[in-house]
């Protein structure tokens, strides 16, 4: 790194920055451990079992937050755009997910004289693989195609240009879901086994605390698809690739690599995510409908700044982050529960402030420099 | 280069002229030969309407169509049709429903409202569904003369500003709180009540209302707060009010929220905590999207129960049109279609033939009929209007899920 | 060479069936109809159904769309009428095979509605043309037909001969063109432009009266986006400031106004004209507060703090916290109406107002570009490190721009809330800070009639599009994309030479070399 010749210059008069930045940040600061400490040590209002509901709840969320980031952070690390439509790839797996769900469950595999069982409830297992796989399919199908549609003709174009392309984009998806679907709400059938709200439960405090196999299910699945999202980035050819495309295309073209390639397998890739978060969030929340993907979508774009853009561990932390954050922020603070988004995004700020790449920084553009 | 500017001129100019297109659609005013019309339209405060043979006598409808509450709108939309299916012809003229969309905001509202103050064969709007439009649409039907007949804005203040066009058929917030908190502390006796609400206007006014009441009566609130609207899972919260112990969960807003949090309430320390929801939480939807978890929670909808034989002429013909059940898509399916047929109504009532042929329609003694509606027997209910424009006055009544299924408790 | 063309005109049918498919489970298949038959001059009622000769001109018009453009420029006339009728034979397979499964629901009576909405008996039975079974080889001809006669089409308007005609007529015309021009006297040909202008200003000086208040609305509605989109390209345009909470900023003004002149909740009725300028004042304040602590981020670190600022404005006003305040969900209705010269205004006075506040912005914006400040701007967003060495403030000037954008949100927020009479959280979402971003982008950055234009396309169109009930925002989501994949530098670029390095590598541009700065902090 030359980070001591490109210093700035003290050409500067004033540098506002400078004064008001740790201001701020420790007025934010300030206030939040008065706020801790007013609502942990004085009041004491809430016993443990409550602090465990609200963690495993801000797990599972996050885990779903750091999933969609990672698509986010994968296209811009390579095409430095975002991808406004990503939240509309999710919705596109949810719905992909809920179809398989209602087609197992319409099969009935009961033998003669037994009560009617549905192919769903007698195989969950499978039928739960068969939803992901159906969903991560679905979606990357529609990522692979948004990005030929929509971004691969303005490959060249300044860095704006994109985002416009992909909120028209974002448009359409939306609306073309509501007049396919009707603006319905929907249930997601779970197969009886992992009903939503089931689950193992403890005993603390003479209180039931449930962890609920959904948000187990969604917790492990996320983790191991990041794990393995990190291992076939760093090991795997494609993902060598696709790394040195990141740093720089031209060079990677003259290396004979087919950028065009690498960049529909991108896209193939962070749309499978959001597949799998869209069924998860389906399994474990029960909700789809044309608008699922719109918060979440913008959710995770702010927890993969958060963790420094193009970065992949950097998603991840910030998902979990932020999840966290909203779960356990507003009780923690002793703030209304309406004001949880004003929270998270404040205290991205504050972090912003401090770190102006992000938590872990901009690990695929920082190779370049 | 030039010639592509010029291009670009020439599509702006050509916007510009299509813009002003419509306005330059003159109705088809045809001098009325019968002195009765002639008198009838000068002697009326905004003058008639008139509806040449071959053109429709069209009801607005202002609603969200598509965002995130696009269910409200298409919902509305599709018991209009049918309302207006079943009215028929009159006099030899078709009526017409023209839904549009106005995003449910009060920018939307406004264009809404001005599109139909631009077409003269407009003569009721059965709408705006959200009270911010509302608000916003509210002047410009004032000053021409097109009375309002909301199935769902519900914003107290709508009609306490003395708007001569402004009627509406669901509840008032206060009304609905006040009866609630009563009930939930003579009847069912709790006195630990956690009062949520969805952090828009609804819901914000009836939780609040019903909170104060509850206060007054003697019961401790043990929380009063919003949430962010259209979440899929609001365990957090309720974790938090978990450790207050709360006798009920009072919610004011949407099945949506109500359907999130029931289901959340199992899984966070609320089980044997009772859900007490609203007029907006009632519906066949709840039912469904709840199922065991909704056994036990009350529900409030206007007055007696709405069990006639037309209404369930109703829904048949609204699965049978739309393959969906009414209240699937929004409470407010059988307002909705009650709006637009009280609409047509008065319209049938104060509407003249013309000797000419054309059908006069004065407004301002629609807008004073509209208003003065009474006893009229809809399918969601009894309406009569009250001189400032609620149209519902009467108590609600209180429903309890047991076995799948709606019982109403007083 | 004949298997290639087999296959890339198979593909076309493929897709033009897929997408009618599409069209059909929408149901679009029945507005499009809808709108032929008004073109036509028979009138649908909303909600009916069209006749199904409109249903078959439409898919006339389909398939031999999908015909022509299955044909390639340079080959032979018979190869031509074969990639056609191939494209179209292979439509034609693709919606018999859905025909079937439609016809096949028609006969069992089967309600698919519950997961497919669009999808009644009505519609199915439109779509095979009325003739239920039957219908499914009538549509495979018509295909097969349209598909054919698509490509003899082609042969005709799309050979070497008529691209040479046009041409020779485009040469023509720019011929007639210029000895016109020639001809002209000297005045006219200097002063020509001067005279469009002036044709369009009396345009717009004698259209709002003459032209009915729902034009007004909307053309209100474009006009202060514009004013929004001078303000978001002072920021992004000229010093580079990625923005898109400008949301936050016009709620600052619409608040202003509304708060200060409504009967409720504080019963202030200090009047329009002042409130509005403390509209533009708090306007530049939340821009300075929104500033100060964010200066060290770029790119799209500052979008991203931009745009939790404009939630966090938004989610406030709505809050229990504020409601006292502001309102709460339940916003502020019965703003009063401002005077001038002791007339109340009314629609035709606000368009004048609009025009007016529009002609102030575009004057301070030009001569803010002409200025010092501005070339100082453009030296940042080009290069902040050059900049900075040549003496240029940053931290200053970057200030300056986003508390001057602010001005200008303020001032359209304030016209905005008192236009309409109310104004609540719901009309400050991030919708609104992403459209006036669309209306930047989508015009061309730093171009005044650009952003103009991007106003009509983004504000106006979907007015216009009204007719489209709810296929509105589909149809517009496609032709965002659209324009932006026809025309990426945007409607009317900026004459000004784009410096920045176009593609990939201008990220490293606008790294702020406080980034690298920051082991020194």
């Amino acid at each position: 790194m030359e980070s001591k010749t490109k210093s700035p210059p003290k050409l500067t008069r004033r540098n506002y920055s400078k004064i008001i930045r740790p201001i701020f940040g420790i007025l934010v600061l300030g206030y939040i451990l008065w706020r801790l400490y007013e609502v942990l040590i004085v009041q004491q209002a809430y016993s443990i079992e409550i602090w465990l509901r609200l963690l495993i709840a801000g797990l599972i969320i996050g885990g779903v937050y750091a999933l969609i980031a990672i698509g986010y952070t994968l296209v811009y690390g390579i095409l430095f755009m975002i991808n406004f439509a990503h939240g509309e790839v999710m919705m596109i797996g949810t719905f992909a997910g809920y179809f398989l769900f209602e087609v197992t469950k319409g099969i009935n595999v009961a033998s003669a004289g037994n009560p009617p069982l549905s192919f769903s409830d007698a195989y969950p297992l499978i039928s739960v693989i068969l939803a992901f796989i159906v969903g991560m399919t679905v979606a990357a199908a529609a990522g692979f195609f948004l990005e030929k549609i929509a971004y691969r003709p303005l490959r060249k174009a300044p860095r704006l240009i994109p985002l416009i392309s992909a909120i028209g984009a974002s448009f359409f998806l939306q609306n073309a879901a509501q007049l396919l679907f009707s603006p319905q709400v929907r249930d997601y059938t779970n197969p009886a086994a992992i009903a939503r709200g089931s689950g193992w439960t403890l005993i603390i405090n003479d209180s039931r605390v449930v962890i609920t196999y959904t948000g187990v299910l969604t917790f492990v699945l996320s983790i191991l698809l990041m794990i393995g999202l990190y291992l076939m980035v760093q090991k795997t050819k494609l993902g060598k690739a696709m790394r040195a495309v990141a740093s720089d295309k031209n060079t990677a073209a003259l290396m004979g690599i087919d950028v065009d390639a690498i960049v529909s397998r991108t896209f193939i890739i962070s749309g499978a995510l959001a597949g799998a978060a869209g069924v998860m969030w389906g399994l474990h929340n029960g909700l789809v409908h044309f608008f699922v993907g719109f918060l979440p979508g913008i959710k995770a774009f702010t927890a993969a700044v958060l963790g420094g853009i193009g970065n992949i561990p950097g998603a991840m932390l910030g998902g979990m982050f932020l999840g966290l954050v909203e779960s356990l922020g507003p009780t923690a603070l002793g703030i209304s529960y309406q004001l949880k988004d004003v929270i998270a995004f404040v205290i991205m700020i504050v972090i912003l402030i401090f770190r102006p790449s992000g938590i872990l920084g901009e690990v695929l553009s920082e190779e370049k420099v | 280069m030039k010639t592509r500017r010029i291009l670009i001129v020439a599509f702006l100019l050509v916007l510009l002229l299509s813009a002003c297109g419509p306005a330059a659609e003159e109705p088809a005013v045809v001098e009325p030969s019968g002195v009765d019309t002639t008198a009838l339209c000068e002697g009326d405060d905004f003058g008639c309407a008139v509806i040449a043979p071959g053109q429709t006598i069209k009801i607005g409808m202002g609603s969200p169509m598509t965002g995130g509450n696009a269910a409200f709108g298409i919902d509305a939309e599709q018991s209009g049709l049918i309302a207006v299916e079943d009215a028929g012809e009159f006099m030899g003229f078709q009526f017409e429903l023209i839904a549009e969309d106005d995003g449910g905001t009060p920018e939307g509202g406004a264009a809404v409202a001005n599109k139909f103050a631009a077409d003269p064969t407009i003569v009721g709007v059965a709408g705006h569904l959200f009270s911010g439009a509302t608000f916003a649409a509210l002047p410009i039907y004032e000053e021409i003369g097109i009375p309002m007949l909301s199935p769902s804005a519900t914003n107290p203040d709508l009609t306490r500003q003395g708007s001569r066009v402004f009627n509406r058929v669901p509840f008032t917030d206060e009304a609905q709180g006040a009866a609630a908190a009563e009930y939930m502390y003579n009847e069912l006796g709790f006195r630990k009540i956690a009062f949520l609400h969805d952090g828009q206007d609804y819901g914000k006014g009836l939780a609040e209302i019903a909170a104060a009441t509850f206060e007054s009566l003697g019961g401790e609130v043990v929380a009063l707060m919003g949430l962010t609207p259209g979440e899929a899972d609001y365990s957090p919260v309720l974790s938090t009010i978990a450790a207050d112990s709360p006798d009920a969960l009072y919610l004011g807003g949407y099945t949506q929220e109500g359907v999130v949090l029931t289901n959340n309430m199992k899984t966070s320390g609320l089980e044997d905590v009772v859900f007490f929801g609203c007029d907006g939480t009632f519906g066949v939807d709840f039912l469904s999207r709840t199922g065991a978890n909704g056994e036990g929670t009350y529900h409030a909808t206007p007055r007696t129960p709405p069990e006639t034989p037309e209404k369930d002429a109703f829904d048949a013909a609204y699965t049978t049109r739309w393959g969906q059940a009414p209240g699937e898509l929004s409470p407010f399916t059988w307002n909705s279609y009650d709006t637009t047929t009280m609409l047509i109504k008065m319209v049938q009532e104060v509407a003249v033939m013309g000797s000419d042929g054309s059908l006069y329609i004065p407004r301002g003694a629609l807008v004073d009929a509209v208003r003065g509606l009474a006893n009229y027997v809809g399918i969601s209910g009894t309406y009569t209007c009250a001189p400032v424009g609620d149209c519902n006055i009467e108590g609600p009544t209180f429903w309890i899920v047991e076995g799948g299924e709606f019982v109403a408790v007083n | 060479m004949n298997k290639d063309i087999i296959r890339t005109s198979s593909r076309k049918g493929l897709l033009f069936g897929i997408v009618l498919i599409f069209l059909v489970l929408i149901n679009f298949h029945i507005m499009a109809s809808t709108m032929i038959s008004k073109l036509l001059g028979t009138n649908v009622l909303r909600g009916a159904f069209p006749e199904v000769r409109f249903m078959i001109i439409f898919l006339v018009i389909y398939g031999l769309w999908a015909g022509w453009s299955a044909v390639s420029r340079e080959n032979k006339t018979t190869t031509k009428l074969l990639e056609g009728l191939i494209s179209g034979i292979t439509t034609g397979i693709v919606i018999v095979l859905f025909g079937l499964i439609l016809f096949f629901l028609l006969e069992t009576q089967t309600d698919v509605r519950r997961y497919l909405t669009a999808l009644s008996f009505v519609s199915i039975n439109i779509f095979l043309l009325g003739l239920r079974g039957a219908g499914v080889p009538v549509l495979f001809g018509l295909f097969t037909l349209t598909g054919l006669l698509g490509g003899a089409l082609a042969i005709g308007l799309r050979s070497k001969t008529v691209s040479n005609f046009k041409h020779s007529i485009k040469a023509f015309v720019s011929n007639v063109r210029q000895s016109i021009t020639s001809a002209l006297p000297e005045f006219v040909t200097k002063y020509g432009k001067y005279m469009i202008y002036l044709v369009l200003l009396a345009l717009l000086l004698l259209l709002p009266s003459r032209w009915g208040s729902y034009n007004n609305f909307v053309f209100g509605m474009v006009g202060l986006y514009v004013i929004l989109g001078i303000g978001l390209n002072i920021m992004l345009g000229l010093s580079g400031q990625f923005m898109i909470g400008i949301a936050a900023l016009f709620a600052m003004g619409a608040y202003s106004v509304a708060l200060l002149n409504s009967p409720f909740p504080h019963g202030l009725m200090w009047g329009f004209w002042p409130s509005l300028v403390v509209g533009v004042v708090m306007a530049v304040i939340g821009g300075l507060l929104l500033g100060l602590p964010i200066m060290r981020l770029r790119g799209d670190y500052l979008g991203i703090v931009t745009l939790g600022f404009g939630e966090i404005i938004r989610i406030l006003l709505n809050s229990d916290l504020l409601t006292d305040l502001t309102g709460g969900p339940r916003g502020i209705q019965n703003i009063q109406q401002p005077t001038f010269l002791g007339r109340p205004f009314n629609d035709v006075s606000y368009a004048y107002l609009i025009i007016v506040a529009m002609a102030v912005s575009i004057f301070l914006y030009y001569r803010l570009e002409k200025s010092r400040t501005g070339r100082a701007w453009l030296s940042i967003k080009e290069d902040t490190l050059v900049a900075r060495a040549t003496g240029v403030d940053v931290q200053k000037y970057k200030l300056l721009a986003l508390c001057i954008g602010a001005a200008f949100a303020g001032l359209a927020g304030g016209i905005f809330a008192a236009r309409n009479q109310f104004t609540g959280p719901n009309d400050h979402t991030l919708m609104v800070s992403i459209n006036v971003l669309s209306v930047v982008i989508v015009g061309g950055l730093n171009s005044i009639p650009g952003i103009i234009l991007g106003s009509f396309a983004l504000r106006g169109l979907p007015e216009l599009l009204r007719e489209l009930e709810t296929y509105r925002l589909l149809v517009f989501g496609a032709l965002l994309v659209f324009m932006m994949l026809v025309r990426p530098d945007g409607l009317w670029p900026s004459s000004r030479p784009n410096l920045e390095e176009k593609g990939s590598s201008d990220l490293k541009e606008d790294i702020d070399p406080d980034l690298e700065g920051r082991g020194n902090d």
